[in-house]
């Protein structure tokens, strides 16, 4: 399966190639106020405005100390921006290595040496996950 | 079926959309139909209407549809032919079927089966023929005008009918377009702006070419700014739109409680943005209803004041420069602000000094009414902060003006559209934000001799009114501007100083929103994007104020944890303490259950004996009651309670099956504060009375 490797501090995370829109490097991020922890900001992407998730808030594994890259995916909801800390990655998934644990993952699979997460996007992007607002 | 070959989606997609047309049409003229009484073209229109649905319905399939549109066009017959007239009762009833069709087409379309449904509607219309006509003088137009039964009607020359078809017609010449496409213009238009601009700041950064000199460069400008304008236009809709909808409202909520309104609108042709058109509708609608019901005094109350058995319910809009004003207003009573004053202190507000203007303003309050008595009418649980509520999410504001046995008038003051915002643009905390100018009262520099110290809160005189001063950017969960100017916001009734770090200066900004995945924050209007690409973020006065009074009222609360938070859940704590008296225990036991839910304490009593028995063991925050019951009745409990010095203030709702005007009248005489009708009855409605019975102010 071709997927978009996402590095989120030390761990890899992968997105299904289907959902990415592009990869933007260094978006100008203004923080929106009295926002849960989950949305690091929005950035302005050719006159779209476009939040900006920490992967790792959200899957509740930690916070990306950095993100200097943004991958953006269709959510079905919207344009959303998913925070990576280093250059994500093209590759294949390798073998499957068993279900997942963290909440909105798939499966882990092999890939070069690395264990990388498949995500379900509209999982890890749901209302509950990003938090916040009233019900 | 019929002989659509593999065109029948198509066709009842069509039938679909046409039906709601011509229903809507329908009952608009059924309405006009009741005031004008038989006129010939009124019916020839209601009748080819109920023709052409007959006819498409039996196309489609939809049998049970067409039988109760034939049913209809036999009724019609009689008005064309002049043998019967337009009775209350007749269009009544014709307003139920029409509304029923309404949900039902649609439902039958995506394959449900109502043909039982249907056959009841039938049923009722076919019951119609039995009732009698007007009684009295017939209709101004004499049944010779009438085209006889099976001829064409033919269109009218100049009778006073003559001006809405004009205006009918003038629609013909539009097309419908999706409001997603509008708004799609909308983007690219501020987006082409936005490039203009850019590349205004390269002419001169890089060229070094002031842009105002160039001919072209200003010709674009003035084309830009031109388009601009006409494509809001495009998404504008005259306020006509929703006043057949409040028509209906007042007709009948009028009906419900005995009363003879005259519906009276003026500035319908008046536009704005769609969207905020229809987020007004609530609200107004609120409005219209509350003013029938409680603004409205009895024909005979109103006979003895002297003033004419009809009242006039009135709907004014007008633009007023980048704003638009809709008024509701009614000849009624006016609004009693010693009752406001007197429900106000029994909430725990202190009302010493409030003017009666202010008094006005409390009405908005969570947990108030102008009835003073909420019914089931306009009550329904809802009150004038959820108006307050509606008009904030518009960003608008509210006035309320009222003169004792002379009537009300509520304005709603809203900018014409949302999507361009004139803004002043600010720094707080280290960040920039816009603010629209509407909700800007003042801006100014204050030096710090110029702050009054309340509560040790700063606090800054402006005109007559002392306003709390908060920081900006920790409001916003920032950093704290040591000094700067101040920037008053207003929002419907509220004021609110904000110390900002800096004032950057006006700008006009597209606003747009922030999309549907993040959550809804409450401090942010929406977002626009600056010249040079980055976002600026737009702030919503309502959600800065309401966010800096909790602030507030939270002392001690760090900003970090506010600022990671976002908007708070209401506690689920312990809430107040509840009597539900009822002498059926299914009943009983059901509001219990709903109450408990909800986190209230619930006690329960048989009847008022017991109930009074109950409260000397323990007195509640509030009781709730069935008017008939053994030995004491709800009338008789509410009295006992009244009359009892220690449980005078005890909130008491009537919870009954009567309905009758009178009815109400005795519960309000006995001094109950609410009145529930069962048939009414919903969970919703009852936790919405006692919520607002026990002000729990959102």
């Amino acid at each position: 399966m071709n997927a978009l490797l996402l590095p989120v501090d030390r761990e890899w995370y992968a997105i299904e190639s289907s959902w990415v829109r592009e990869v933007a490097a260094a978006p100008l991020l203004v923080p929106l106020p009295t926002a849960p922890a989950t949305v690091l900001g929005v950035f302005n992407l050719r006159g779209e405005i476009v939040p900006v998730f920490d992967v790792g808030r959200l899957l509740g594994v930690g916070q990306s100390p950095d993100h200097p890259f943004v991958v953006v995916v269709d959510s079905g909801l919207g344009l959303a921006a998913l925070a990576a800390h280093a250059v994500p990655e093209l590759a294949d998934l390798g073998e499957q290595l068993g279900a997942a644990d963290v909440p909105g993952g798939v499966a882990r699979f092999a890939c070069d040496r690395r264990v990388a997460v498949l995500l379900a996007v509209d999982e890890v992007l749901a209302p509950a996950r990003i938090g916040g607002g009233r019900a | 079926m019929n002989n659509l070959g593999g065109y029948e989606e198509e066709f009842r997609r069509l039938f679909a959309d046409e039906s709601q047309t011509r229903l809507l049409r329908l009952s608009t003229d059924l309405l006009r139909l009741e005031e004008a009484g038989n006129d010939a073209e009124l019916v020839a229109s209601i009748f080819r209407d109920a023709h052409s649905i007959k006819g498409a319905a039996g196309m489609v399939g939809l049998d049970a549809v067409a039988r109760v549109a034939h049913v209809m066009e036999d009724l019609l017959e009689g008005l064309r032919n002049g043998e019967r007239m337009a009775s209350p009762e007749l269009v009544d009833g014709l307003l139920v079927a029409v509304d029923a069709l309404r949900s039902l087409i649609p439902a039958m379309l995506q394959g449900e089966a109502l043909d039982d449904e249907a056959a009841v509607v039938e049923a009722g219309v076919r019951a119609l023929v039995d009732v009698p006509g007007r009684h009295g003088t017939p209709s101004a137009v004499a049944p010779a005008d009438v085209p006889p039964p099976g001829s064409e009607p033919e269109p009218a020359s100049a009778d006073r009918e003559a001006a809405p078809r004009r205006r009918a017609d003038a629609a013909a010449e539009t097309i419908r377009v999706p409001v997603t496409r509008l708004d799609e213009l909308v983007r690219l238009v501020g987006e082409s702006a936005a490039a203009h601009l850019r590349m205004g700041r390269m002419l001169a950064d890089v060229l070094d070419v002031d842009p105002a000199t160039l001919g072209e460069f200003r010709e674009l400008s003035h084309v830009l700014n031109e388009l601009q304008e006409k494509t809001m236009r495009a998404r504008m809709v005259p306020v006509a739109t929703i006043t057949d909808n409040l028509h209906r409202a007042v007709r009948d909520v009028a009906r419900s409680c005995g009363k003879d309104v005259h519906w009276e609108v003026r500035g319908e042709d008046t536009e704005l943005d769609r969207s905020m058109l229809e987020q007004l509708a609530d609200p107004l609608l609120h409005l219209v209803r509350n003013a029938v019901d409680h603004g409205i005094e009895p024909p005979e109350e109103r006979e003895a004041a002297g003033k004419p058995r009809q009242a006039t319910v009135r709907l004014h809009a007008m633009q007023l420069g980048s704003e638009v004003i809709i008024a509701v207003s009614d000849d009624g009573g006016g609004i009693d602000v010693d009752r406001v004053r007197e429900q106000a202190a029994r909430r725990g507000d202190d009302v010493t000094g409030v003017s009666d203007e202010d008094a006005l303003y409390l009405t908005f309050r969570s947990g108030l009414s102008t009835a003073g008595f909420i019914s089931d009418v306009s009550g329904r649980g809802v009150g004038l902060d959820v108006v307050r509520t509606s008009v904030d999410a518009a960003r608008g504001r509210i006035e309320v003006l009222s003169t004792p046995g002379r009537g009300t008038e509520f304005r709603i003051v809203v900018p014409i559209t949302l999507a361009v915002l004139p803004c002043l643009l600010l720094e707080a905390g280290g960040h920039r934000y816009a603010v629209p100018m509407h909700s800007v009262l003042v801006a100014q520099e204050v030096d710090d001799d110029a702050l009054v110290h309340a509560e040790g809160r700063p606090t800054m005189w402006v005109g007559s009114q002392a306003v709390v001063v908060s920081d900006l950017g920790r409001v916003l969960g920032a950093e704290r501007d040591a000094a700067g100017p101040v920037v008053v916001l207003s929002a419907v009734t509220r004021r609110h100083a904000f110390r900002v770090g800096a004032l950057l200066g006006q700008r006009d900004v597209v606003v747009k929103g922030l999309g549907r995945l993040l959550p809804r924050l409450d401090v942010l209007a929406g977002a626009g994007v600056e010249p040079d690409g980055s976002v600026l973020l737009v702030l919503d006065a309502p959600g800065v104020i309401d966010r800096a009074r909790k602030l507030r009222d939270r002392p001690g609360t760090t900003t970090a944890a506010a600022a990671a938070g976002g908007r708070d859940r209401p506690a689920p704590g312990p809430r107040g303490a509840i009597l539900v008296v009822d002498d059926a225990l299914t009943v009983r036991e059901l509001q219990r259950s709903i109450l408990e839910r909800a986190g209230y304490r619930v006690r329960t009593a048989d009847d008022g004996v017991d109930a009074l028995a109950r409260l000397a063991e323990e007195p509640v925050d509030l009781v709730l009651t069935d008017i008939e019951m053994p030995r004491l009745d709800g009338f008789g409990l509410t009295e006992a309670i009244r009359g009892h010095a220690s449980l005078a203030t005890t909130p008491v709702v009537i919870l009954t099956s009567r309905a009758t005007a009178e009815d109400r009248r005795r519960g309000l005489d006995s001094g109950a504060d609410g009145y529930i009708v069962k048939s009414a009855f919903d969970e919703a409605a009852l936790l919405n009375a006692v919520e607002r019975l026990l002000g729990r102010a959102p």
